[in-house]
């Protein structure tokens, strides 16, 4: 079983993201960078099936070169090898832009399985892996926790709302977008980043893939929350109030 | 005097040709059985990889360590000194009895060199029966504690131990035996040749028994790393720890056919004496049995037959066992080498392990938190930022910056430094040190930690560190040396002690228990200092165990971070233990300790609510308890 995974480096979580100067990005500067936490999910997801089935597991990455560290944490985890899609401009891309880089690098592998993450932990999305799945002109499926090799193709695990979840089955060649935590993650070991220096990590850019920048949707201004705090006495008897502070609990701040 | 009180030693002065060459031929087959077990062994040792740290220069701390622990048995008689003492005379009657073992050989071809009624044989062979006497005596006590009394630790009775203990009381009674014999008669001739055949007996069965560390563990001790738990550096692209039998150097292989079964190190161990399965005796005679089976080039993996995941993963690191090995068996290195083997490769699944790894590859911290909940601490207890005009990089620690009761330890402590008028700053930004990692065995992100501090500690231009945690300071200190040159590093028990004279004692006395945490102890050989805090608040009183051989909290080799303990805990020992003691308060130097008491003592007092369990208090606390309110 041949299976690519589409891997985005993201700033770590919990990084104090600055927006940038021109408003449109954030500020890259000290910023320290970790992989995509649904992509890593993704990345397990197509380890084990290789684990459990034989086959290779390419990853694939669009990104400036800092990309690089991330993609080297994949090949120590298990990947047999990467294609680095090397794009400074990722940022001005929208979903479309991306997805074409991706397609492009990913259609000549030919693969059983197209995995991304279901979106990313930045811009959050959710566009990229569907769109990859558009131009490629395979199925897909969104919001799985989990795959099966079958005799004919694959069954998934879709989870849906509230705790229910779907389980479907697909022909192969498909695209999926993997939801968080359906797996447990494995660890970078010593051993697999020695491994990983001898793996094939190949770059293309924009051009080798012919692929334009033509953008259908510009990011106008990114803008930080604003930060409000308000204060609400809750009027009548002890149990009319706790009766309303349910209700605001519940409908307002969502947290019943 | 004693050459006129005691009889001439008797000296047989004919033999007869078929003398000579029964004794030339059983002398050779007894040192050809003796080969036939050593040369495999030596050979074994000796194939090992070669250790790629390891320097016989400077010298001086192994002379000086040979000369304490091995000639003077220092510490064999220091940490047991009944069976210690007795350990001692009968090496020293072997020290002794060199001189006149080779005399007594020669004798039979004439070649005699002592002469038993001249003045310098009469007092050597005087000298040595006194220590035959004692040796006798030694061996006699040692023999009723290994059959009689039977420590725990001992392990199964072992006859081989018996009939070795039987032939050494015979070579000395055969050998008083001769000052009481006249040297012409047929008995002395008979008693020559019964202390022979002694000998002869019990040369071949050294190798194959624990009596081999006679031959081994002189050089054991004499070429020892030195460091206490040095965990050695992995060298080249194919070294990932103890992995397989070609990973064992030839230290480790060493230590392992050394080890005299003793069982010091169990005695002391936490894991095993809490119903873990980790023996750390069972984990070095595992490594011998693997060398025994598979050889030093074997690719059979360490974790197998002979020594088990589960029990490499059960150690604290607390250094007791190594602490207290009298014949210089490196422990925590090997401990921590197999598990480095493990987890390097990808061996080790455990679902704690794995989130302690994940959360420190993506953050900063081994609790899991957002960064910015240290932000917010700084902030909110308005730490300066450390700008390169301060004299002190207070360094946080996990701990420190994000649990709850690590932080009010920082927080007396800064209380303290600002009444001291001490200059601090924080790192803008602190990561994990790595020490958790480091003792679990992952290199990588070890790695990683310390290259990304040190990058970090150069630029703020920082040149002093004190720290709350010894495991930081450990780690800072030693770990990180593998990775650059870290800065002067104090833990806060050091750095108060030095201002002990201007800080004001707290009136209501108290009784207090200090308890030594392992890596301040131990591994820093710190003890007087944070007494001399916790003095300041009270009367001091030792637990059972303290100093040099305190008795772990728990938590330390990563293990307050991975799941439920088997057995007892080792937190509720420990904790019962000095509450025992009856101190109102008990004086911690770590936070990892004291989060581990404040966990027992919570327990304790549910299931035994009359009893109010002891305050918890680190040292800076206790510093800090006797400054004016407004401060």
């Amino acid at each position: 079983m041949k299976i690519v995974v589409a891997i985005k480096q993201v700033p770590e979580r919990d990084a104090q993201v600055r927006i940038a100067s021109n408003g449109k990005w954030i500020d890259e500067q000290d910023l320290q960078w970790a992989m995509n936490e649904a992509d890593a999910y993704a990345l397990e997801e197509a380890l084990q099936l290789k684990e459990k089935n034989g086959g290779e597991v390419i990853v694939v990455s669009a990104g400036p070169e800092r990309v690089g560290s991330t993609i080297r944490e994949a090949l120590a985890k298990g990947a047999d090898r990467a294609i680095h899609v090397v794009s400074d401009d990722l940022n001005t891309r929208d979903s479309l832009g991306v997805a074409r880089l991706l397609a492009a690098a990913v259609k000549l592998e030919n693969a059983d399985l197209v995995l991304s993450g279901l979106q990313s932990e930045d811009v959050g999305l959710g566009q990229t892996g569907v769109i990859v799945a558009e131009l490629l002109g395979l199925p897909h499926a969104s919001m799985i926790l989990h795959v099966e090799k079958t005799e004919s193709g694959l069954k998934i695990k879709r989870e849906l709302e509230e705790g229910w979840f779907q389980c479907i089955e697909l022909s192969t060649p498909a695209v999926l977008t993997m939801q968080s935590g359906g797996n447990k993650l494995r660890y970078a070991t010593l051993m697999g980043i020695k491994k990983a220096r001898t793996k094939e990590l190949r770059a293309v850019d924009a051009a080798d893939l012919g692929v334009d920048a033509a953008t259908v949707v510009v990011l106008e201004q990114l803008s930080a929350p604003k930060k409000q705090k308000t204060t609400h006495i809750l009027q009548g008897t002890a149990k009319e109030a706790a009766a309303a502070l349910v209700e605001k609990l519940k409908m307002e701040a969502r947290v019943l | 005097m004693m050459t006129v009180i005691l009889p001439t030693l008797a000296e047989p002065q004919h033999f007869f040709a078929w003398e000579r060459w029964l004794f030339a031929i059983l002398a050779i087959l007894s040192i050809f059985g003796f080969w036939l077990r050593f040369g495999p062994i030596l050979k074994k040792i000796l194939q090992s990889k070669k250790d790629p740290d390891f320097h016989l220069f400077p010298i001086g701390r192994r002379v000086r360590d040979f000369v304490w622990e091995v000639m003077l048995q220092a510490k064999v008689i220091r940490e047991r000194p009944l069976a210690g003492i007795a350990h001692a005379l009968v090496f020293w009657a072997f020290c002794a009895f060199a001189l006149v073992t080779l005399n007594h050989c020669a004798v039979i071809f004439g070649l005699g060199f002592l002469d038993p009624a001249g003045r310098a044989g009469r007092v050597f062979f005087d000298c040595a029966a006194l220590f035959a006497v004692a040796c006798a005596v030694g061996i006699l006590g040692l023999g009723v504690r290994r059959f009689v009394v039977r420590p725990r630790w001992l392990g199964a009775v072992s006859r081989e131990s018996g009939v070795i203990a039987l032939l050494i009381f015979v070579l000395m009674i055969t050998y008083l035996a001769a000052f009481f014999l006249p040297a012409a008669g047929d008995a002395a001739h008979a008693l020559w040749w019964a202390h022979t055949l002694t000998l002869l007996a019990f040369l071949p069965l050294i190798p194959h028994t624990k009596h081999l560390h006679l031959v081994l563990s002189p050089f054991t001790v004499f070429l020892s790393r030195g460091g206490f738990a040095e965990i050695p550096p992995l060298s080249g692209d194919e070294d990932f720890g103890l992995v397989a039998g070609k990973d064992l150097t030839q230290l480790v292989s060493l230590q392992a056919y050394s080890c005299v079964e003793c069982g010091r190190c169990m005695e002391h161990c936490p894991a095993n004496n809490t119903g873990k399965l980790l023996n750390p005796k069972e984990i070095v005679l595992g490594l011998r049995g693997y060398l025994n089976e598979y050889g030093p080039t074997s690719e059979e993996l360490l974790l197998g037959k002979y020594n088990s995941q589960e029990a490499a993963f059960e150690c604290t690191t607390c250094g007791a066992c190594e602490f207290q090995c009298p014949v210089g068996i490196e422990h925590v290195p090997i401990i921590v080498g197999l598990r480095r083997g493990a987890v390097n490769t990808g061996a080790w699944d455990d679902d704690h392990g794995a989130k302690l790894f994940l959360a420190l590859e993506r953050g900063s911290n081994a609790l899991g938190m957002s960064p910015a909940e240290r932000d917010k601490f700084v902030e909110k207890n308005a730490l300066p930022i450390f700008d390169g005009t301060q004299e002190y990089c207070l360094w946080l620690g996990c701990m420190g910056a994000y649990d709850p009761w690590g932080r009010e330890i920082v927080v007396a402590l800064v209380r303290v430094m600002r009444h001291l008028g001490v200059s601090f700053g924080v790192m803008r930004k602190e990561r994990c040190t790595g020490d958790p990692v480091r003792r679990l065995g992952n290199d990588l992100l070890f790695q990683q930690l310390a290259e990304a501090n040190l990058e970090a500690l150069a630029q703020s231009k920082i040149r002093k560190i004190v720290s709350i945690c010894p495991h930081c300071v450990r780690t800072i200190q030693e770990d990180w040396k593998a990775y650059g040159t870290p800065p002067e590093v104090e833990h806060h028990s050091e750095f108060l002690a030095r201002f002990a004279s201007q800080l004001p004692s707290v009136q209501n006395q108290e009784r207090i228990v200090f308890h030594d945490p392992c890596y301040l102890g131990r591994y820093r050989g710190v003890y007087e200092e944070p007494r001399r805090v916790a003095a300041l608040a009270g009367d001091l009183v030792e637990a059972p165990r303290s100093h040099e051989r305190s008795f772990c909290c728990g938590a330390g080799g990563g293990l307050v971070f991975l799941g439920e303990e088997k057995g007892e805990r080792v937190s509720h020992v420990r904790a019962e233990e000095l509450a025992a003691t009856g101190a109102r308060v008990v004086g911690t130097a770590c936070p990892f300790c004291n989060t581990m008491f404040r966990d027992a003592f919570s327990q304790v007092s549910e299931s035994s609510p009359g009893a109010p369990a002891p305050e918890l208090m680190d040292i800076a606390q206790i510093a800090a308890r006797g400054l004016p309110e407004s401060e």
